[in-house]
């Protein structure tokens, strides 16, 4: 196998797991792999005390934490954008998602952003680890956030309006990166009022 | 007309969304028949009556593995596309991307040229030097097959000088960044009125048009019929010989029946040319320092202990001693990331190598491990070299040519030591051996 990342040859082990039970390969050899760093940090909401998104969110879970491996990753998937990188994180992917239960919802580009960058990386990587996913929301604004302070962040009025209706059940967003958390709240809030139970988040990187 | 759009686009094949130009000059001169469009990748279907197969090929970087495509549901074109994985570092070319190419009256180069080098040439060094010149203005490949440390580049330049005279665009090629970033102040010396760029991986823009261009192999994938002569040099080096694609965008930026020269200390057998000439004499007319086999027996499983084999550890010892500066060279990265004791590593993702090449030839460290990243390019006074693992199959021939030839380059140390540990002796270690003594011989 040629290894997506560096592009070096590797081994891929044959495991039970992998014969009888599906478990997906990551196409990256083991070096690579190991380079990203599994997040430890805990996420609290104590900045979203007090604003009308407090409780929105019930748990957040984040796999990996933003190291230079990581930015180099999302350098090539996103700028350069090498959609076969989606299959790197499948099956760490899989693992993440079978712990919690509820309809996943990716979070959505602006439709003008997603011709530019030519596909949806959030829903991309739920693609490669066949994750099933309903686009409950849309984005409303075209700016990015990376660009705006955190108060800026969470002044702003809802970024995602909802396009379907919500049912009393659980839901679970999922995101490429969690900075702030402003994305995942408000899109938390929308689906919260809109009569949803409970709502997790997974993101794939704490930034 | 749009001059600074022709300057920038004659020769080359270039990603439309990429173009420092605004759209709206680029449709106008699409539309004036200066600017012709080639699809991304074209794909070449085959079929009978039972199955189909698909053929893909980017149309820049001329790769057709198909292990190297991806297919995606395209959200700009709203159909699914395949993008080339293999030059994907350049911007993506994607079925529904387009590629610029100019068409009508290409840009030429108004300056006088002038050559402003003062070096000499020894004997054998002039008659090389005037082979290649009439192999360019007769326009027939040649091969410069010159020993390390010979003073191939300075061979060049009357042939580049004459080109460049007679109105025609010349390539140096190589394959490494680093040859580059140390060819281009040289070639600026010497040719102090050529407009010259220097193209490799997160080069600076240069702007006009560059009679004279120096890149990178990987580079001229972003070239077609660009050029009247092309020259490579280290046309053996990792990962030119390697790789196809490269060797066809040598061929694909020069123009049609513009022949192409080659310089380099190990030809490989299917590097073909016309003429030839050889250079077994360094320039400084010492005999070339012949590696010697010295036996390492269960190196790997010490290693694997953290331990230094004992035969090893008293040649670092002696070096240090002597105040001699060392290279040794390693087969691969995990073996010198493991490698136990504190002396500094390089390899090719480490981040500081040129800072610690550096550091070495300024006698600021004793010596430094290092993969196969600086079998060539590097001069460094009065260096020794061991290979440890010299018998497994990435050091072949070539490679350890390449990395004896790092030895003795300077006049006043023509000599050191070049030792090769091994487990046991290869065919390519032999052979390495019989050139370098064949070369002295002659």
């Amino acid at each position: 196998m040629t290894c997506l990342i560096c592009g070096n040859p590797y081994q891929s082990m044959a495991t039970w797991t992998k014969i009888f039970l599906y478990e997906l390969d990551s196409s990256t050899c083991i070096r690579c792999l190991e380079k990203f760093e599994i997040s430890q940090s805990t996420i609290d909401f104590t900045d979203f005390l007090g604003t009308p998104y407090e409780g929105a969110v019930d748990s957040v879970y984040c796999l990996y934490t933003y190291n230079e491996a990581m930015r180099e990753y999302l350098h090539q998937y996103k700028f350069l954008q090498d959609v076969a990188l989606a299959k790197v994180f499948a099956r760490k992917l899989q693992q993440a998602f079978h712990t919690k239960e509820g309809i996943v919802v990716p979070i959505p580009m602006h439709p003008e952003k997603l011709v530019l960058r030519t596909f949806a990386q959030v829903d991309e990587l739920l693609n490669a680890a066949q994750i099933s996913y309903q686009q409950l929301l849309i984005k409303t604004k075209s700016e990015t956030q990376g660009k705006k302070s955190k108060k800026e962040r969470l002044k702003t009025t809802n970024l995602f309006e909802t396009i379907q209706t919500i049912e009393a059940t659980n839901y679970i967003l999922f995101d490429d990166i969690y900075t702030t958390g402003a994305t995942i709240h408000h899109a938390a809030k929308i689906l919260k009022d809109a009569g949803a139970k409970r709502v997790d988040a997974i993101t794939l990187i704490k930034g | 007309m749009n001059e600074q759009l022709q300057q920038f686009l004659t020769g080359r094949i270039w990603l439309r969304e990429h173009t420092p130009f605004p759209r709206e000059v680029i449709d106008a001169h699409i539309d004036s028949g200066h600017i012709h469009l080639k699809p991304g990748i074209t794909t070449y279907s085959k079929s009978n009556l039972f199955w189909q197969s698909n053929k893909r090929v980017c149309n820049r970087c001329h790769n057709m593995k198909p292990s190297l495509f991806q297919t995606f549901n395209c959200a700009r074109c709203n159909k699914v596309c395949t993008y080339c994985r293999h030059c994907i570092r350049m911007g993506r070319v994607s079925s529904c991307s387009q590629l610029l190419l100019w068409d009508k009256q290409h840009a030429r180069g108004a300056n006088v040229h002038v050559f402003a080098w003062s070096g000499q040439f020894t004997a054998p060094q002039q008659k090389a030097s005037e082979e290649l010149l009439s192999s360019v203005e007769q326009n027939q490949s040649h091969l410069v097959h010159a020993v390390c440390g010979a003073g191939k580049t300075e061979l060049l330049f009357p042939a580049i000088f004459a080109s460049l005279q007679a109105g025609k665009r010349v390539c140096v090629a190589a394959p490494r960044t680093d040859v580059i970033l140390e060819l281009f102040p040289r070639f600026q010396k010497v040719f102090p009125n050529t407009a010259i760029h220097a193209l490799y991986g997160s080069a600076p823009d240069q702007h006009g048009f560059a009679e004279l261009v120096l890149a990178t192999t990987h580079q001229l994938y972003r070239f077609e019929q660009a050029f009247d002569v092309v020259f490579v040099d280290e046309a053996d080096a990792f990962p030119y010989h390697a790789d196809e694609t490269l060797q066809k965008a040598v061929t694909k930026a020069a123009k049609q029946n513009a022949a192409i020269h080659y310089v380099t200390a190990t030809p490989t057998e299917s590097l073909k040319t016309t003429n030839r000439s050889i250079l077994t004499r360094r320039y400084h007319g010492h005999d070339l320092p012949v590696p010697r086999f010295d036996s390492l027996w269960g190196y790997a499983r010490q290693l694997n202990k953290g331990k230094i084999p004992h035969k090893l550890q008293k040649w670092i010892n002696e070096k240090i001693d002597s105040k001699t500066p060392f290279l040794i060279f390693l087969p691969t990265i995990e073996v010198l990331e493991n490698f136990p004791g504190d002396l500094p590593r390089v390899h090719a993702e480490h981040p500081d190598r040129k800072e610690l090449v550096l550091q070495l030839r300024e006698k600021k460290i004793p010596g430094l491990l290092t993969t196969t990243i600086l079998e060539r390019g590097v001069t460094i006074e009065n260096v020794h070299v061991a290979i440890v693992g010299a018998e497994q199959p990435i050091f072949t021939s070539s490679a350890l040519i390449q990395i004896s030839g790092r030895v003795g380059r300077s006049a006043q140390y023509p000599n050191g030591d070049i030792v090769f540990f091994h487990h046991g002796i290869s065919r390519e270690m032999d052979k390495a051996q019989d050139a370098i003594e064949g070369w002295n011989r002659s």
